[in-house]
């Protein structure tokens, strides 16, 4: 059997049944959707393990450039290898690596997250958990502050009076677009300044903030628009490509059938409500 | 005038899979009549194009791959486009995917564009050093020690033995980062780890829905252009005069986008329809 037509029946009877939803919830949208997620959490795991488990985290516990018959740490290898030899190759792990103990504390810390599964030695996971929050709280800390408060803020350090600049441009700088950055800034922050009662002058200047950000909403609902098109226009392409006499019409008899039962389960649904 | 309120007011009732239905069905007929509507880049687009242009030939240029096929249609063409265009000239390709679907979806752009078209070594012009997970701090990994995050590529070949990762250590290496992403981790990540801290120049081709979120750090300069969705891969491919997916879907995204307007409108106009009904029944 050729796997690319069988690959195009598959990939449109997948497309049909998430799409059939918009009709209504019914059984073949739940096998796509189960699918899917079953499908995404195998192959998630997967990818992490093979590129990231085993090459830097086994493959520098046990890197073949140490490999010694005689250790005890070698030792413990050799069992390992025993018992999965696909993840622990004999000689040791060939990534190169030298040997580093310190990565036993992300092992530890791997596992202790793992057993959270278990009721009894639950706790232990909130230490691999703080360490990440941590981390990735540390991380964040510098990145926004770099990149989206102090670059940012200099971004709307603009000349308001340069006399080099049109009074008017559209999309390049010009001072009636200055002007509009200035005045958008300061409302929309002022907006957000609750420790003053929004009424009065203040009021009147915090609701000019509102519009601007609600422009700003407008433009996002029309990007995601956008971006849901797109993703349709995606799906409906490779319908259309499949729906060639090369894969034997596969969009054509897949969405027949599907047209055919979601049809029969309305009418016999109707009958019972009778 | 009656006639025309009372159809408006029907509008406003209709049962949603209808609009559904006509959705479909304005996407599909221009896919299959095309209409061939004009395609102009974009002030943002072209900054794309021009940070390109102006690389000197033989540049090392980081490719980074955060999409996946739920959003390939928007991304994949910007790719495939940004390929041809770096390979035209004569640029290397070193290709990261902070996404695990990332990885085949650059494998399915070598493939059509390295390989097929350009009959490229691997190796030589260009590499896939592949996902590895960890977000932002792979983003890190790769600003201060490339070599420790990635000992193998892809195929499992060590760094060590690819020609053309000799003098490659950390991002300051490369020339220029073009991040084709789709949501977290991905452009804002490289921007505040890897380019704001370094200074290498980097572009950008997002998802629609992300155009907005990262629009300031392209105002801000901090980003050099953005290819914003099916469109910007579109204007890409216009401007590199090699039209595509992403060219051939314009005709679908613009219909659809008049129709969705024009529901807008009578679904506004019913609103307000409804609303003077209910004033004038109350004796306001």
């Amino acid at each position: 059997m050729n796997f690319e037509i069988f690959g195009a029946w598959i990939s449109v009877f997948l497309t049909l049944a998430i799409f059939s939803f918009l009709y209504k919830d019914n059984p073949i949208y739940k096998i796509a959707e189960h699918l899917f997620v079953g499908v995404s959490a195998g192959y998630w795991m997967t990818i992490f393990f093979w590129t990231q488990i085993q090459p830097n985290l086994f493959g520098r516990l046990w890197p073949s450039k140490e490999y010694s018959e005689t250790g005890i740490w070698y030792g413990l290898y050799d069992v390992l290898n025993i018992v999965a030899g696909s993840i622990f190759p004999e000689g040791g792990i060939d990534k190169g690596h030298d040997l580093h103990f310190s990565y036993l504390i992300p092992l530890a810390l791997g596992i202790m997250m793992l057993l959270s599964l278990f009721k009894s030695f639950n706790w232990m996971a909130r230490w691999g958990i703080a360490y990440t929050v941590g981390m990735a709280a540390g991380l964040r800390a510098y990145g926004y502050l770099n990149s989206n408060v102090i670059a940012q803020l200099k971004a709307t350090i603009i000349p308001i009076a340069n006399t080099d600049l049109p009074i008017f441009s559209l999309l390049g700088e010009s001072h009636f677009n200055n002007f509009i950055l200035l005045i958008g800034t300061l409302t929309g922050l002022l907006y957000f300044y609750f420790s003053k009662e929004h009424s009065g002058v203040f009021g009147k200047v915090s609701k000019i903030g509102i519009y601007f950000l609600m422009i700003s909403f407008g433009a996002s609902f029309g990007f995601a628009v956008m971006g849901r098109i797109s993703l349709l226009i995606g799906r409906f392409v490779e319908l259309i490509t499949f729906s060639s006499s090369s894969y034997h019409h596969a969009s054509l008899w897949v969405l027949l059938l599907m047209v055919a039962i979601l049809g029969y389960s309305a009418v016999t649904e109707k009958r019972t409500e009778i | 005038m009656d006639f025309i309120i009372n159809a408006i007011l029907k509008l406003g009732k209709v049962d949603r899979r209808w609009i559904f239905l006509v959705i479909a069905i304005v996407v599909l007929i221009p896919l299959l009549y095309p209409l061939a509507l004009p395609i102009r880049p974009t002030a943002t687009s072209q900054q794309v194009y021009d940070a390109v242009e102006t690389l000197p030939k033989g540049s090392k240029v980081l490719l980074s791959c955060e999409y996946s096929p739920s959003t390939k249609p928007e991304i994949h063409p910007m790719v495939v486009s940004f390929l041809r265009h770096c390979f035209k000239n004569k640029h290397k390709i070193y290709i990261t995917c902070l996404w695990p679907d990332g990885q085949f979806m650059a494998e399915e752009a070598l493939a059509e564009v390295a390989e097929k078209e350009f009959d490229l070594i691997y190796g030589e012009d260009y590499v896939l050093l592949g996902f590895r997970p960890g977000n932002e701090a792979v983003v890190k990994g790769i600003v201060s020690d490339l070599r420790k995050l990635y000992t193998i590529d892809s195929r499992g070949t060590k760094v060590t033995e690819i020609p053309m990762m000799e003098g490659i250590n950390r991002f300051e290496d490369f020339d220029f980062l073009f991040s084709a992403s789709a949501g977290y981790p991905g452009t804002i990540e490289w921007v505040q780890y890897a380019v704001d801290p370094t200074d290498v120049p980097m572009s950008t081709g997002t998802t629609s829905i992300q155009v907005n979120e990262v629009m300031p750090y392209v105002q801000a300069g901090q980003v050099q252009g953005i290819l914003a969705g099916m469109p910007g891969a579109a204007e890409y491919e216009n401007l590199i005069d090699h039209p595509g997916i992403g060219t051939s879907g314009m005709d679908a995204q613009s219909v659809a986008h008049l129709v969705i307007v024009l529901f807008i409108i009578l679904g506004n106009l019913g609103y307000f329809i409804e609303r003077n009904k209910e004033k004038k029944n109350r004796g306001y």
